[in-house]
């Protein structure tokens, strides 16, 4: 019997990625043309899961207008965290809506339906408590690394300062129901409760197995995340939109001047308007009713809804929020260079700039490399901004 | 308004087909409801009260047999009660209908059908119509021939299903009332649905067939067919249709008036993709463009006559002139129509009095459009043009997003058909109309706002200009699903009466978009309930100083004078959504109102 309900987890806001998640949580920034969250239900879906639970919780409106109460006509049941306790106690709060065994899944790290596929046989196949996918890849050190003795998990560390450890925990599981027993037993540390806490519990007690996958997974953890996030979506092709020559994905409803240039891997969303002379790529994703005007240039970008870009404008490895405006002849000339994320300061990361949600950039601005400006923020004309510049404020010279 | 569900080919499953098809139609409004369904008797269950009554009877006695109609009421003709409530029934019980609409000969009717012997347990006009069926089966007529005869024999407006007990079939007629039908005949199975709106099938199947005025379907498990009154066939198109059934649901919100305001967004890209081309400043509207009008009137009803309003001013800022009429009052009092064309705004395109109004214009050899929701709709397919405001469907009773995109097509519509070099600004401004309204869902004080004014008396809502059909717009949503006292004026009428009922206990809800004389002058009007010690709440875009005599601001963001009347409509939107939440009122289905009021 196949898995037929799915949990995701898309209740937490992501604030290592702030600003960008001033109106909308992590499972919604993009990943090239669409959410992350889309990519996420498109890989249930594709493995035959046919109900979908979402917990939600941080500006949870966005999550609830996007998706509807269908995705590709399978039904939505929204659940809401209302406070963000961690992962264990959003599962906790689907329980009343799941009944036998389920998939979990975290909304906001990009996944394709291998993972899923993997998990969901690896449980089926054998009688474990639980099975979690786990990959070879990513530094165990960073993310949850998992310890298998053959296919049975035996140790969970999230984040282990040393150790020799191979794997990592994808955030793809399959449960039964006793899940929710576990969670209640699980004793929260200040409050909060991460499903991994409950899992460790479960595996000291039944077996659990771990499911090696090859499947994509990729989590954006900070701002310049997002651009190699869209970079493999772009080459994975899931855009969802027609490829109009290689690698370049179009929306029937997009405009694109005879004269623009556009160089693939490129998406062009819906309602998006590329004006005379524009070059756009590569490894460009431009979101739904975006203009670029005349003459500008956009390379290794993710431009999000909705933004606009004045013509004579360059753009490179930069990330816009929603309804931002880049005046005419502004320059970003593009990474590397020094990002600031809360107290921390990473030197030489690949981002150009990020523009959060309604960022207003008057003609002939420059942002230096690395600069996040906070949403609302208006940047007049002539200015030339660098390091972090917050929400609302209005930069002139 | 009333609903009619009907289906064959479900076998054990006909009631619970029947109750989902019901409760998918409640949002029309209702007071009681019923179901009957033939298996060699007619089993009727029938209550006054909401959808769970009629399931708790339901449960208690089952009605069994694989044909069945069921009914939500709005009380037109007797109160709402058990024996007023729909199916009915002939005197031996062998008969069920139901009915939509006004049956105007029902006392002639029913006079003649006493004498002749037939009782009557309702105060119904339907009543009369197994009764009529019963009589010409007491002819001698068989069950399909007595049911055409019966409805040949109706005066008024209806859309009519009957099931009987000797048959397998359900038989239905339309005149003026909507009645469509869902065919799922693939392979071997053989069900079909009636209904008086696809929703209620919905959930079975995508191809439906749009009865047309005097025609009559005959359902049975073997098959489906149409023909006029009098007996000839008629080929009908199958039509598919793309609306979700589950774009019915919340999706977790409380109400669906929160989902429909918050979603406004995405209904306002529906409606401007592909018709908005902002680098070269053009709309597309297709053969509309070449209409070129040399005057318009447009007609509507309810929230769709403050979108006319406004589709009326624009047309006028063209150099087009253009009237906004109550589609009631034009319908029987219709003004001289020379080479105006005459548009219909409504949502659900089944409006009554819009109807009315638009086939008095067309009888007059006017040209029409209906600017609707609903693909397929009797507007739509009466009309010369239609114009589809492509919104989606909307469930709570009071209409949001169908007004934000009925003000959104009229833009479109307007630039299309009176093209002038001033366009780039406001065709910029349309395409940043879903962002802009997104800002307003995203920064939205509104709930905080209404929490001050609960306990007011009334509320007041004045704006000049396009901003004055949006008061009114503003007050219709606060006295609908808050049952507070709500107006809406023009804010130089203030003065002229008015003025009389500001006090310190009536919120001022002013809009005061730009800054110029307008403005200026509303303004003017802020200072007046101001000095009258009324709380004054601005909708505005910062451009004016109104805030400084505002206890209150709901801002919007910086758009074009057209666009900002959608934005500040949102504030508005929002703010009679929380205060009615707060009151606790049931916000999707205020009491003694319906979504498409389809009797005159």
């Amino acid at each position: 019997m196949s898995r037929q309900t799915a949990v995701v987890l898309a209740a937490g806001e992501g604030t290592r990625l702030r600003p960008l998640t001033h109106n909308r949580p992590k499972p919604m920034l993009p990943a090239a043309n669409r959410p992350i969250l889309e990519h996420v239900l498109d890989a249930l879906v594709e493995t035959g899961v046919d109900e979908i639970v979402l917990v939600v919780g941080y500006k949870r409106d966005r999550v609830q207008n996007h998706f509807g109460p269908t995705y590709r006509n399978r039904p939505i049941t929204y659940v809401r965290q209302d406070k963000q306790l961690g992962s264990g106690h959003a599962l906790h709060k689907a329980e009343d809506t799941v009944s036998g065994s389920m998939l979990v899944v975290n909304g906001d790290t990009l996944i394709d339906p291998t993972i899923v596929a993997d998990v969901s046989e690896t449980f089926e196949d054998g009688d474990a408590a639980a099975t979690l996918a786990v990959l070879d890849g990513p530094d165990p050190h960073e993310y949850g690394a998992v310890a298998v003795d053959g296919t049975t998990v035996t140790d969970l560390v999230e984040k282990p300062d040393a150790g020799d450890y191979r794997l990592i925990n994808a955030g793809v599981y399959a449960f039964e129901q006793e899940i929710f027993d576990v969670i209640d037993s699980t004793p929260r540390s200040r409050g909060e409760l991460a499903l991994t806490e409950s899992l460790g519990r479960l595996l000291a007690e039944q077996p659990v197995t771990a499911a090696e996958t090859d499947g994509v997974w990729v989590d954006a953890t900070y701002p310049w995340d997002l651009l190699e996030l869209s970079r493999e979506v772009l080459q994975s092709g899931v855009t969802a939109l027609p490829e109009r020559t290689q690698s370049v994905w179009i929306a029937d409803s997009a405009s694109v001047h005879d004269t623009a240039t556009v160089q693939g891997p490129a998406v062009i969303g819906p309602d998006s308007e590329i004006g005379p002379g524009a070059v756009i790529g590569p490894t460009v994703a431009l979101g739904r009713n975006v203009t670029v005007g005349a003459n500008a240039t956009v390379g290794r970008s993710v431009l999000d809804d909705d933004t606009r870009v004045g013509p004579g404008a360059t753009l490179l490895d930069v990330v816009t929020g929603q309804d931002v405006r880049v005046g005419a002849g502004s320059v970003v000339p593009g990474g590397p260079g020094p990002v600031e994320v809360g107290e921390e300061i990473f030197q030489d990361r690949p981002l150009g700039a990020l523009l959060a949600d309604r960022v207003h950039a008057e003609g002939g601005v420059t942002v230096d490399p690395g600069t996040l400006v906070g949403p609302n923020a208006t940047l007049r004309t002539g200015v030339t901004v660098s390091e972090n510049v917050p929400a609302d404020v209005e930069v002139r010279r | 308004m009333c609903g009619i569900i009907g289906c064959v080919g479900h076998g054990t499953e006909t009631t619970d087909v029947l109750l989902d098809g019901l409760s998918t139609l409640d949002y029309r409004g209702y007071d009681s409801a019923g179901v009957a369904l033939s298996n060699g008797t007619v089993d009727v269950v029938k209550r006054s009260g909401a959808i769970e009554d009629l399931v708790s009877a339901v449960e208690a006695s089952p009605p069994t047999g694989p044909v069945g109609i069921g009914h939500t009421r709005w009380s037109t003709h007797g109160p709402p009660t058990d024996e007023n409530a729909h199916p009915h029934v002939d005197c031996p019980g062998e008969v069920a209908v139901v009915h939509n609409g006004i049956i105007e000969n029902y006392e002639a009717l029913r006079e003649r059908l006493r004498a002749a012997g037939h009782t009557f347990e309702s105060d119904t006009d339907t009543e009369v119509i197994p009764h009529l069926i019963e009589s010409e089966r007491d002819d001698g007529a068989d069950p399909e021939t007595a049911v055409r005869r019966a409805v040949e024999r109706l005066e008024g407006s209806f859309a009519v299903a009957a099931v009987l007990a000797d048959s397998d079939a359900i038989f239905a007629a339309r005149r003026d009332s909507p009645l469509v039908l869902g065919i799922d005949d693939g392979g071997d199975r053989r069900r079909y649905y009636l209904a008086s709106d696809v929703p209620a099938f919905r959930e079975y199947t995508d191809r439906v067939v749009y009865l047309d005025d005097g025609e009559f379907a005959r359902l049975t498990p073997e098959d489906w067919t149409v023909t006029t009154l009098a007996g000839d066939r008629v080929e009908k198109p199958v039509d598919t249709v793309e609306w979700d059934p589950e774009e019915t649901g919340k999706a977790g919100y409380d109400h669906f008036m929160a989902k429909e305001i918050n979603e406004q967004p995405r209904a306002l890209r529906q409606c401007l993709s592909e018709r908005v081309d902002e680098l070269d400043g053009e709309v597309s509207i297709g053969d509309l463009a070449y209409l070129n009008p040399r005057g318009v009137q447009l007609v509507a009803a309810g929230t769709s006559y403050h979108a006319a309003l406004y589709g009326a001013q624009l047309f006028r800022a063209a150099g087009v002139p253009a009237t906004a009429y109550l589609a009631h009052e034009y319908a029987t009092g219709t003004p001289p129509i020379g080479d105006e064309l005459v548009i219909g705004v409504t949502q659900s395109g089944e409006t009554a009095d819009t109807l009315s109004a638009l086939r008095e214009a067309s009888a007059r050899g006017a040209r029409t459009l209906a600017v609707t929701n609903v693909v397929g709709s009797t507007a739509a397919r009466e009309c010369d043009d239609a114009f589809y405001i492509k919104a989606g469907p909307e469930i709570g009773v009071a209409a949001t997003k169908t007004f934000a995109s009925q003000l959104a097509a009229l833009n479109t519509l307007t630039i299309g058909m009176v093209p002038s070099k001033d366009d780039r600004e406001a065709i910029a401004a349309l395409r940043d109309l879903p962002a802009d309204v997104q800002q307003v869902l995203d920064e939205s004080n509104a709930a905080a706002v209404a929490e001050q004014y609960l306990d007011s008396e009334a509320y007041f809502f004045i704006g000049r200009g396009l901003q004055y059909p949006v008061a009114l717009e503003g007050a219709l949503k606060m006295k609908e699903i808050t049952y507070k006292h709500a107006e809406g004026f023009a804010a130089g009428e203030l003065k002229h009466g008015p003025l009389a009922l500001v006090t310190s206990e009536t919120p001022v809800f002013a809009i005061v978009t730009g800054d110029g004389e307008r403005a200026q002058k509303t303004i003017g009007n802020v200072k007046e309930v101001e000095a009258r010690d009324a709380p004054v709440v601005a909708v505005t875009d910062g451009a004016s100083d109104v805030s400084r005599y505002a206890d209150h601001v709901l801002s919007i963001p910086e758009s074009s004078p057209q666009t900002a009347a959608v934005l500040a409509n949102v504030q508005l939107q929002l703010a009679a959504y929380h205060t009615a939440a707060k009151l606790g009122r049931p916000i999707d289905k205020p009491r003694n109102l319906a979504k498409s009021v389809t009797v005159e």
